[in-house]
């Protein structure tokens, strides 16, 4: 369902509040666009920090791997990556659909390893925010639709208390992967 | 300057400039030995984590330097040992500390990442050792290799046991070739440790959370053995793998105290 408990600004800010507590960054110079390798100096490791943080916060989980990990489990090797690690037109094709016009910085010969640098603070708070409309409609516990949220970031179930479920990111990711292959047969 | 065991000494530490690698080059450094710290990816924080680590040796009185270097390219390697001949003129001490690996189970592994998972964890272990011998033979020095108990035991998406498990064979055989000149070649295997990989095995192990504080070994506890295996104290033992776990891999019983919780 839609959820409107936990506003956009809300992630934003958490994702912000976690890349300053990981990257000890300066909360000014964090802004939707920046990349969190390119200009905020985040390394790989940084990002589990991060996505920590974030999975504490939210009582979510965050994908562990990576949108072409997925599509090259799914489609087998070489569909988005050729043997060099480069990206094929397809892997860009598909990250065109994921990221839109946000980053528009994709083409075919790409080295794959640049991608993380792609990453910026309104991916992850799109991340988030994809997971939070997870959010079922009743409470699978109780049955009870009464989502509640007490802190602007933890949803529980009013009627019996329990924490809500949510998919996680890498089901999220493989779910919209299907969902793009069976609609425009990139693959 | 303090005379100290290992004085005028000079230590490789793969993969250092944080976590296990950098508690280890430290130690080191205190019992006086000079370090050569080495890192792979420029520019991002492990270059400048690896730099702060280097001024905080240099202010303890010991040369350090800081090299990039990835040791999956055998001319990656060569070039670490070269600036390690041009800055120090020798080495006593190879730590094997650094390690990549992605996090799946092995059958879900590409084969771009089973390549890399062998050429760092595997190959680049084996190119370190080789351009070290030289340098290693003038000074009868010591090869250290860094563990962990996914060489012996299950641990969720961890192909890197894989390759611990290999390399702790290669530590035998090294042992017993390398015997003749007086290289001593042993390794330490650390148990549950909260570096920066445990914020990995934290993703695939949430039950992990659960495992009482006492049995995750202080980074420091594994070094101390590092320390002990480039010592004089340590000349009689060949070819082995130490575990330093606080007991974990020693017990079948668990504490159920968490249930109660």
């Amino acid at each position: 369902m839609k959820q409107n408990l936990i506003t956009e600004q809300k992630v934003f800010d958490e994702v912000k509040k976690a890349i300053v507590e990981t990257l000890r960054a300066d909360e000014n110079e964090i802004k939707p666009e920046s990349s969190l390798i390119k200009d905020l100096g985040a390394e790989s490791l940084d990002f589990l920090d991060i996505n920590y943080r974030l999975e504490q916060t939210f009582g979510i989980k965050m994908a562990r791997h990576f949108i072409l990990e997925h599509v090259e489990e799914a489609f087998g090797e070489g569909s988005a990556v050729d043997e060099n690690g480069q990206l094929t037109e397809k892997g860009v094709a598909l990250l065109q659909l994921r990221f839109g016009d946000e980053r528009a910085g994709f083409t075919k010969g790409m080295d794959m390893d640049l991608l993380p640098t792609l990453i910026t603070v309104q991916v992850l708070t799109r991340g988030v925010m994809d997971i939070l409309e997870s959010l079922p409609d009743t409470c699978p516990n109780c049955g009870n639709a009464a989502w509640k949220t007490e802190d602007g970031a933890k949803i529980t179930c009013s009627s019996c208390g329990e924490y809500a479920p949510f998919a996680n990111g890498d089901d999220l990711i493989k779910q919209w992967l299907a969902a793009v292959q069976e609609e425009k047969k990139i693959f | 300057m303090k005379q100290t065991l290992f004085n005028d000494k000079v230590a490789l530490v793969t993969g250092s400039s944080r976590g296990l690698g950098k508690a280890i080059a430290r130690k080191l450094a205190r019992a006086g030995s000079d370090i050569a710290i080495n890192y792979r990816k420029t520019g991002g924080s492990s270059q400048a984590q690896g730099e702060m680590l280097c001024e905080e040796i240099r202010g303890m009185g010991r040369r350090a330097i800081l090299i990039q270097a990835d040791i999956s390219k055998k001319e990656s390697v060569k070039k670490l040992f070269q600036e390690i001949v041009e800055e120090f003129g020798r080495l006593d001490f190879l730590i094997l500390n650094a390690a990549k690996a992605p996090f799946k189970p092995i059958e879900r592994l590409l084969e771009r990442e089973l390549r890399q998972l062998v050429e760092t964890n595997y190959f680049g272990n084996i190119f370190c050792l080789q351009e070290a011998l030289p340098l290693l033979e003038k000074t009868q020095g010591t090869v250290v290799f860094i563990s962990s108990l996914g060489s012996r035991f299950y641990n969720p998406a961890y192909p890197l046991g894989s390759m611990k498990a290999a390399m702790e064979s290669v530590i035998r055989d090294c042992a017993e070739s390398m015997s003749d000149r007086n290289i001593s070649v042993n390794a330490v295997c650390g148990g549950l440790v909260k570096t920066d990989s445990f914020k990995v095995l934290r993703q695939y192990w949430e039950e992990i959370q659960f495992i009482p504080d006492e049995l995750f070994v202080d980074p420091d506890e594994i070094a101390e053995v590092v320390l002990f295996l480039c010592g004089p104290a340590s000349r009689g033992i060949r070819g082995q793998t130490i575990i330093v776990d606080r007991g974990l891999s020693n017990r079948l019983y668990r504490s159920i105290k968490h249930h109660e919780a």
